[in-house]
């Protein structure tokens, strides 16, 4: 599942112009993509439904299986997925799928991907150095990371906030409830 | 009066001083996750699954029930003040409710919203004490073929009702289900969707899915607009937030009408209380029209007394069902069976028999619950909105804390970790796209029950189909479910007819 994340939303959501004016009127189309992007809804069925289909090809199944075995209710789950990524893709083929604009300017596209990056690597990088610096660290460079990505326009102030606030969470979690989170490279002094 | 008496010591249990603080605390948190404008309580209860494991189940379930109601009080508070709604169960109070609060009645309006909540959570919670036991000791007759009934009439109703396109609504669904299969199959032992990570033999956590989609997928839904779209306006309330004696009478028919149309959603497994508040909403506007001086456009009471009082009452006998019956009718019930099974205890016909204790003293901390938030909300409402203060950045990266914190607690796994931000990015595709994420939560909640009750089935009747079908109770389900279709087939037709009115 996570293989159709944020790698497919790149490439399907780039040739999306702004989507709407202010009034909620489709605007001039400049691409055949506009208000299209939700074809990317099709494509993570269809990426699951494949997931399914592989996992059920290579699936070991023992002897003496009775009738409906374990490869009978995924069965039907992938040929559903599959089934609905096609009326998925044929609805918005037909009907595209215009959001509001809200803002009085004008984005090439609807989401703001660089606030959507800035959040999920900050997440990224917080599960991939959890384990080596340490919950305090880690979390706190997660913070710093969100808030940046949501437009906190104080990066210095906002070090300080998410030192605080990671710090606060391990005393509260691992000290006082017992919750086990990794001291990491703060670990071996004290 | 047996369940009288039981209730009674559900009362003596849950009015110690450690399970009142456990409602308290329930009830504060909820309603501040409800107060802040996009979080909802399914969102609240979904990020505080995790850290409840260090509680007794008692103590934990006694806080979700706060947790969730309080959700639905705070969220009006904000549908009113802002005009959002924090969930979708509340966009009908923000038609009339915002009206008034533009009109300069914003204490009026808050404390109708409130009473309403109270007085629909209230006969909700009576009824479920007096109904319960019974639907319970009716379900306990229940086989294989029954549960599967009972399992598709959620899924098929869930998914085809709530959305606006059933397509994406089963698509979801699909996706939940799917989810459910993976890891170790106990029937035949046969290793599923795992390709030999034993990180996914056990399956994948119902928390890590249930905190992916309900919570980081609504993070990063929020962070692709947050510095576009333009900040909401919030209306200040000040002055008197109690009624007159007018504004009672004038809102204490809308109030009866709502909870009366609220309660039986709750056991209609057709995703929770936004049905009901619609229903409700739209009934009072038709009353509305045949009286001479026809308020609704300018902010009428009752257009927001109704809805309220419908939608608390749903999710009272949603608790009912879910304890009953095992079914949860919306993401947030769906969670709550998510933690009972993490405990070990399995909701329906069993449960009132196995752990009384738990079972009435939830049932008792309703009733607490329901006191607690009216007095917290009634005429501090205003003091809520002014969580509004805390800067969005650092609102959102605590959350995003949270959410790792909770699923590397439970998991100790960077593994988890990273799934959990892979499902939260499809959580974020699909609310970007309008697809629904109650059945996702639902197929994955229930998915295990209808593939083992399906399986069961065919198992004892030799593959052969027609068992689905025999007994009068799957056959009166599927009936139902037959009615409920045609219904929203029929309102969906007749929505597109009038659209350009």
């Amino acid at each position: 599942m996570s293989t159709s994340g944020p790698s497919s939303a790149g490439t399907a959501e780039q040739p999306i112009e702004n989507s709407t004016s202010a009034d909620g009127q489709p605007p001039v189309r400049t691409s055949w993509w506009d208000g299209r992007s939700g074809l990317l809804l099709s494509l993570v069925m269809v990426a699951f439904s494949t997931y399914l289909l592989v996992g059920i090809l290579t699936m070991d199944v023992g002897e003496g299986a009775d009738f409906p075995g374990p490869k009978f209710f995924p069965g039907i789950l992938m040929v559903a997925g599959y089934v609905l990524a096609a009326l998925l893709a044929l609805h918005y083929v037909r009907t595209p799928e215009y959001p509001t604009e809200t803002s009085s300017r004008k984005y090439r596209t609807f989401t703001d991907w660089s606030a959507v990056l800035w959040t999920a690597g900050g997440f990224l990088l917080f599960a991939l150095t959890l384990e080596t610096l340490g919950w305090i660290i880690a979390a706190a460079l997660m913070f710093w990371f969100v808030a940046k990505g949501f437009g906190s326009r104080r990066p210095i102030f906002d070090v300080s906030l998410a030192l605080l606030m990671s710090s606060a969470v391990y005393l509260a979690f691992s000290i006082g409830l017992g919750l086990s989170l990794p001291s990491g490279i703060l670990g071996g002094g004290f | 009066m047996d369940s009288l008496n039981l209730l009674m010591e559900g009362f003596s249990s849950a009015l110690t001083p450690m399970n009142m603080l456990w409602v308290l605390v329930g009830c504060l948190l909820g309603t501040a996750v409800g107060v802040l404008p996009g979080l909802g309580s399914s969102m609240a209860v979904a990020l505080l699954l995790p850290v409840t494991f260090a509680l007794d189940p008692t103590a934990a379930f006694i806080m979700f029930a706060g947790v969730y109601f309080g959700g639905m009080f705070g969220d009006s508070t904000m549908a009113i003040l802002m005009n959002t709604p924090g969930q979708a169960s509340a966009i009908a109070s923000t038609f009339e409710g915002h009206k008034m609060a533009k009109d300069g009645r914003a204490p009026q309006a808050l404390a109708t919203a409130a009473i309403g909540a109270f007085i629909g959570g209230m006969v909700a919670s009576v009824l479920v004490v007096f109904l319960a036991p019974a639907l319970a000791d009716f379900s306990a007759n229940f086989g294989p073929a029954e549960f599967f009934a009972l399992a598709l009439f959620a899924f098929v109703a869930t998914s085809s009702v709530v959305s606006d396109s059933a397509v994406k609504g089963l698509a979801a669904l699909v996706i939940g289900l799917g989810i459910a299969t993976v890891g170790i199959d106990p029937f035949s032992g046969a290793e599923r969707f795992s390709f030999g990570a034993p990180q996914m033999f056990d399956g994948i956590s119902l928390i890590t899915v249930t905190v992916a989609i309900l919570a980081l997928g609504e993070v990063f839904h929020i962070a692709s607009r947050i510095r576009r779209d333009p900040a909401g306006k919030q209306i200040a309330s000040a002055g008197r937030p109690f009624l007159s004696r007018a504004e009672l009478k004038e809102a204490a028919p809308a109030w009866a009408r709502g909870t009366a149309i609220g309660l039986p959603f709750g056991v209609i497994p057709a995703g929770g209380s936004e049905i009901p508040t619609f229903i409700s909403y739209d009934v009072e506007r038709r009353i509305d029209r045949r009286r001479k001086n026809p308020k609704f456009g300018k902010g009428a009471i009752r257009g927001l007394a109704a809805p309220e009082a419908a939608g608390n009452a749903t999710t009272g006998t949603a608790m009912g069902a879910l304890l009953a019956l095992g079914l949860p009718v919306s993401a947030t019930a769906a969670i709550m069976l998510a933690a009972f099974q993490q405990y070990g205890l399995q909701p329906g016909p069993l449960l009132f028999d196995r752990s009384p204790d738990l079972v009435w003293a939830l049932l008792a901390s309703f009733f607490i619950a329901m006191v607690v938030l009216l007095i917290i909300n009634l005429p501090f409402a205003g003091l809520w909105a002014k969580l509004l203060l805390i800067p969005a950045p650092y609102l959102y990266a605590g959350i995003t804390v949270f959410c790792g914190l909770g699923v590397y607690a439970t998991s100790g796994a960077v593994f988890d970790l990273l799934m959990l931000l892979g499902l939260g990015l499809v959580g974020f595709i699909m609310r970007r796209h309008g697809m629904p994420l109650a059945p996702l939560m639902i197929g994955v909640v229930l998915g295990p029950l209808a593939e083992t009750s399906m399986r069961d089935a065919l198992l004892s009747s030799n593959g052969d189909y027609s068992v689905f079908v025999t007994g009068p109770i799957p056959l009166v389900l599927y009936g139902l479910l037959f009615i409920v279709l045609a219904a929203t087939v029929r309102s969906k037709v007749v929505n597109r007819t009038r659209q350009d009115v």
